[in-house]
């Protein structure tokens, strides 16, 4: 029977199938502060141990301040920080601390070191755990009654096998866009609900032709259409990724070479079905930004604030809450749109990739007067990789602040927030109401979309500025 | 974990669609590392009136309710089954939404569209604390939010025969569900899964010797 790429990494973890629930054995477990301590303090209570020290990593990320990482002022942040530090301790899990040299956003780490491979199952208690699946892994999130299972049994049940959404990616991208576009553009088209009960791949030319770290851009999104997990079969690109970089955790020499033969296998078959199945042109996408307060209200960057008739359906409900919270009149020319804040980052569009897609635009630029832009690189590795290449200094010298590793102003939990009503261009995921801080103003875009908001002070399509 | 079985409460309708966990639970108050205390944290940035949400540290010391939020409605006040719009919970993996969800007095949650109602990991993780979430058919939606929109309706929700009835005043429905019978068999026993699922524990060991060796982390 031909199977999907899904269907294939799915039942290598079978490990028992009850009438509506699969036990799925699970190879790797990574851990923030934020999601674990009732976790430990479950075990603890229970006199259980961690069964699989080895499969679990265990970073900071959500309450590190980047302007500087020692520093936690808030005492809250700090209890959380010190807590898994102790739990770690007395787990015996692998840990990287702040200045270890390897610290940074959970789903940037996993991969740069190796902890992340192909045809595995990578859990997290992170929903943005969907990241990992650029490497055709089936990685998803889950809630901590989950961690604290999986820690105990390094298993996790199930409901039914999810469906197979295919979301195929044909065309190439134009100069001035990014794999950022690519998945905003997808979100819109199957809304912020589409995947509900899915599991994506996504393939195609478009697909192929992106770096790992542009598929780990468009895997990290797919939960915020909804789905459960997002995947791309594993290529030579993805081996190159082992090949060509020594990562710590991954299989070398002959395992390397049995573990690659056995990647070759991890695709789906001619003649397998989708459930559903969708194609997005990416020759016909100009840049995207999120207009609205949920990842489907998205608009093209030479566009306008749509109006209501303009709307899909099923976005008018909430269109009337979402322009008032954003303080946005329908019509109005996007590139009329002031900016406060530009933020760089996030496990979304932290990576090095990213920061030289940003850097292209700021290069010879000058942040725009009354803007404040951060830059923050997603983990420690990246943040050297940028000095060695230079683009610290183009940042700074545009009149970016050049920030520590973390999540910083993806999610209000450390110092870096919005203040009310204040607009953010951001390469993060989230545009929540609140998700930058209480009355913020969230949109979503590209790297590169967002430097050239920082140098023009709004919204501008990146277009212009690179000539094309 | 209480077992569920009967529940009998007054029915609340919040009646928004795609209410994500950022709504139900804002992040500032995932610092917290107990297990305990998130009921007035539930909807804090809605619940009350600006400059109201609590402290991170001290949940009890909130402000007072601002009456625009429809929860806050005096009918709706001890509700404990709580009707939603459709993906109720989408977003972060966080259970400290369903945490403020229990906590803040609801048993139940019932939301419209086989597979639309609620966010998958939102689901999973109400399975795990207890709290039923329940997805009925959208017309079957509308008749319970019809009788229990103006408030003041109760509801009966058995586990056992898959039956909820809301009645307010004369009227009734009474709407069937269904929840996968291993889920069911959890919530009626009030079952703990990581002891159940280490009557298996020789399926993992073996599951473990058979594994590929390049799937070992390499020493770092
Ligand atoms: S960067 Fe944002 S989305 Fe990613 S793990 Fe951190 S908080 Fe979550």
């Amino acid at each position: 029977m031909p199977a999907t790429l899904f269907q294939k990494v799915w039942d290598r973890h079978v490990l028992s199938v009850t009438n509506e629930a699969t036990l799925l054995y699970i190879d790797r477990h990574l851990v923030h502060e934020v999601t674990s301590p009732q976790a430990f303090d479950g075990l603890r209570l229970a006199g259980r141990k961690v069964r699989r020290p080895d499969l679990t990593f265990a970073t900071i990320d959500h309450n590190v301040p980047t302007e500087d990482q020692l520093n936690i002022r808030d005492p809250l942040s700090k209890r959380q920080v010190e807590t898994l530090r102790a739990n770690c301790a007395e787990f015996g899990l692998n840990f990287y601390d702040i200045k270890s040299g390897r610290q940074g956003i959970v789903h940037v780490i996993g991969p740069e070191m190796g902890i992340t491979l192909p045809g595995t199952t990578i859990v997290c208690g992170d929903s943005h755990t969907s990241t990992h699946g650029a490497f055709g892994a089936l990685a998803f999130g889950i809630g901590t009654s989950e961690v604290e299972h999986v820690m105990a049994t390094q298993t996790l049940w199930q409901g039914k096998r999810p469906a197979a959404l295919g979301v195929e990616v044909t065309g190439t991208l134009g100069p001035g866009l990014e794999p950022k576009d690519i998945i905003l553009a997808v979100i819109r088209a199957i809304g912020t609900a589409g995947g509900t009960g899915t599991v994506i791949e996504y393939y195609g030319p478009a697909i192929r032709a992106l770096s790992m770290e542009g598929r780990l851009t468009i895997c990290n999104m797919s939960i915020e259409g909804g789905a459960r997990a997002g995947l791309i079969a594993p290529d030579d690109v993805t081996f190159e990724y082992f090949t060509k970089v020594d990562r710590p955790y991954a299989p070398k020499g002959r395992d390397l070479e049995a573990a690659i033969a056995d990647w070759r296998t991890l695709k789906t078959d001619d003649g397998a079905k989708f459930d559903q199945h969708i194609t997005i042109d990416a020759s016909k996408l100009v840049p995207q930004v999120t207009w609205g307060t949920n990842p489907a209200m998205t608009i093209d960057a030479d566009g306008h604030i749509p109006t209501l008739d303009e709307l899909p359906s099923s976005l008018r409900a909430e269109a009337d809450r979402a322009f008032q919270y954003m303080g946005l009149t329908p019509g109005t020319p996007l590139d009329q749109i002031p900016v406060d804040v530009v933020f760089i980052g996030s496990c979304t569009n932290g990576r090095i990739e990213d920061l030289r897609a940003a850097a292209q635009v700021m290069k010879g630029r000058k942040v725009a007067e009354g803007v404040r832009a951060l830059v923050v690189p997603g983990s420690e590795q990246v943040r050297s990789q940028a000095h060695a290449e230079g683009l610290d200094r183009v940042f700074e010298e545009a009149g970016a602040e050049w920030r520590e590793a973390g999540c910083s102003m993806c999610l209000a939990m450390n110092p870096d927030k919005l203040q009310p009503g204040q607009r953010a261009a951001s390469t993060s995921n989230r545009n929540f109401e609140g998700r930058q801080g209480p009355g913020g103003r969230t949109h979503l875009v590209s790297p590169s979309m967002a430097a050239a908001a920082a140098v023009t002070g709004r919204f501008t399509d990146v277009r212009r500025l690179l000539e094309v | 974990m209480k077992p569920f079985i009967v529940h009998r409460g007054k029915v609340a309708v919040l009646d928004w669609t795609d209410v994500n966990t950022d709504l139900i639970i804002p992040a500032r108050y995932l610092k917290r590392i107990e297990r305990v205390g998130y009921g007035p944290l539930l909807f804090a940035d809605k619940r009350y009136i600006a400059g109201g949400a609590p402290p991170i540290d001290e949940p009890e010391k909130h402000g007072p309710l601002d009456p625009a939020f429809p929860l806050n409605r005096p009918e709706n006040q001890g509700a404990s089954v709580l009707v939603v719009g459709k993906n109720f919970g989408c977003g972060s993996s966080r259970e400290h939404a369903v945490w403020a969800v229990a906590q803040g007095g609801y048993s139940v949650v019932i939301a419209p569209g086989k597979d639309e109602g609620f966010a998958d990991i939102f689901e999973g993780n109400a399975l795990n604390n207890g709290l039923l979430a329940v997805e009925v058919p959208q017309a079957d939606w509308d008749r319970i939010a019809e009788i229990a929109g103006p408030g003041g309706a109760e509801a009966v929700i058995d586990l056992v025969k898959q039956v909820i009835t809301v009645q307010n005043g004369p009227a009734t429905v009474e709407v069937p569900f269904q929840i996968p019978d291993t889920r069911r068999e959890r919530l009626l026993k009030g079952l703990d899964a990581i002891s159940e699922t280490l009557l298996l524990e020789s399926d993992i060991d073996r599951y473990e010797q058979a594994a590929p060796a390049w799937i070992k982390p390499a020493s770092a």
